[in-house]
């Protein structure tokens, strides 16, 4: 193993991959990642793969359109086809405070030069006719939005970093970090010391771990997350479904299977990662009485995952204050995959140039929950 | 040639009632209780479904419901595990060509 880095990412999942690629790729040389297992064996290779860019709040907006671009890019930039499907969202509404927020969104949406829209029951009918619309006030519909591999994702950036050079370290755990006077001066694993002077907490729902390491609170929890996937059927649905009030999410696959899942009611922590019978139960009553035409699709397997949950549900991306160069990006709340590219871009540019150039993410930083926060409401 | 045991050292089997079945809108002989894929491979009927992207011939191969080389579109359902489906009168069989359309 190597014993000098000048950026060691901890994790190794999409985010700690994204960070790592874009250094690389603005020229940062001696980049490591340190993942604890194999790639993508955390939240990463359990998430659904949505890549959304309605939401609530005009800089979340901003970030997930950056994220968008360079996910079309991805296959040519990264070099790897990561089953990547505009296929739209559509988010369904079923009451008058929820319609009046959609309304609202789409306002706030359009004005950030996303190409959204609010479909009237019946155009929701019309573009959807196996969608069962009863109860429906009305759906926000972006066509620009869809859904990707994001396994495949993170092994693509992995090889990615290797080719350009970069360190890409598995199995391997890190058990402390050194600082002095305030200055990192170099991570421990349990497969020998790397000098360095920049960390970057990556670690999803255990990054406050990692922080606790050089003395830093960072208010993430892990939450488990229920997910299923059906056989394979010849393809019908084109966007990732949401539907808040039922509390699910859909998608259909390239290869034909159905991605779902939902928020359960008692979430156990993150780090229990079993499976229940009622999230199946729960799941098929509700997916057959909203799509009854997937009433004979067999479910293939069920899994489970963990969401790094932020007091807000929204990520948290800074530089410690009190610990020079320790970065923190987590908090992502079940949505690291779709931002990961945007975030890998912003963040690299936080180590090189000393601050954002291509998306402003300031709303992330840690000191809004000093001030008072408001929760992204778009979230299953 | 008979496809269906008649004789077992250990076993004895009782012919049940005889159903119809149709294999490709085409009567086939079976008997209660048998599963369509017995039927079918008794009526000399080995090629059961088409493979999604290459679209080769499956046939029978696992017969206890674990592979899924025998899913076939049974009474318009696709997806349908022809080894663990007991036959019925009047039902129609047909083979499955790739993934199978939802309706």
């Amino acid at each position: 193993m190597i014993d000098r880095a000048s950026v060691v990412v901890v994790g190794g999942g999409i985010v700690g991959s994204a960070i790592a690629f874009n250094l690389l790729k603005m020229g940062m040389k001696n980049v490591c990642v340190i993942e604890r297992s194999y790639v993508s064996s955390g939240s990463t290779g359990r998430c659904a793969g949505g890549i959304r860019q309605q939401w609530s709040s005009s800089m979340n907006v901003k970030l997930a359109m950056r994220s968008v671009k360079l996910f079309e890019q991805f296959e040519k930039e990264v070099g790897m086809n990561i089953e990547y499907y505009q296929g739209g969202y559509l988010l369904l509404a079923y009451t008058d405070s929820e319609s009046d927020d959609f309304v609202k969104n789409v306002k706030m949406q359009k004005s950030q030069g996303l190409d959204v829209d609010i479909l009237t029951k019946h155009e929701i009918k019309e573009k959807f006719p196996f969608i069962n619309v009863e109860g429906v006030k009305l759906g926000s519909w972006c066509k620009s939005d869809g859904h990707a591999n994001p396994q495949i994702a993170n092994i693509a950036y992995a090889i990615a970093i290797r080719k350009m050079g970069g360190e890409f370290i598995t199995h391997t755990t890190v058990t402390g970090i050194d600082v002095q006077n305030g200055q990192i001066v170099g991570v421990q694993t349990d497969n020998g010391y790397i000098h360095t002077n920049t960390v970057i907490d990556a670690a999803g729902f255990e990054s406050p771990k990692i922080g606790e390491m050089v003395g830093i609170t960072i208010p993430v929890y892990g939450e488990r997350h229920q997910i299923l996937v059906t056989e394979a059927v010849n393809h019908f649905l084109d966007p990732l479904v949401i539907n808040f009030n039922h509390n699910y999410y859909v998608r259909q696959t390239r290869h034909g299977s159905l991605i779902m899942g939902q928020g359960d009611v008692n979430p156990a922590p993150g780090e229990d990662i079993g499976n229940t019978i009622e999230f199946l139960e729960e799941m098929s009553e509700k997916m057959v009485r909203d799509f009854p035409i997937i009433k004979n699709v067999h479910i293939v397997r069920q899994w489970s995952g963990a969401y790094d949950m932020s007091p807000d549900a929204q990520p948290i991306i800074d530089e410690s204050k009190s610990v020079s160069r320790f970065i923190y990006a987590t908090g992502f709340s079940g949505h690291g995959f779709m931002l990961a590219p945007a975030v890998g871009e912003a963040v690299a540019e936080m180590i090189i140039y000393g601050r954002t150039v291509t998306t402003d993410i300031s709303n992330l930083k840690m000191d809004r929950f000093a001030i008072g926060i408001e929760r992204e409401h778009n979230v299953v | 040639m008979e496809g269906r045991i008649l004789e077992h050292p250990i076993l004895s089997f009782t012919r049940q009632k005889r159903v119809r079945i149709f294999f490709e809108g085409n009567e086939i002989e079976a008997y209660e209780g048998e599963s369509v894929a017995a039927a079918l491979h008794a009526a000399g009927i080995k090629v059961l479904r088409y493979t999604p992207i290459n679209g080769r011939p499956a046939g029978f191969f696992c017969a206890v419901g674990k592979c899924s080389s025998c899913l076939m579109e049974i009474d318009g359902v696709p997806n349908v595990r022809s080894c663990m489906t007991k036959v019925r009168d009047g039902m129609q069989v047909r083979r499955q060509h790739g993934k199978g359309d939802l309706v």
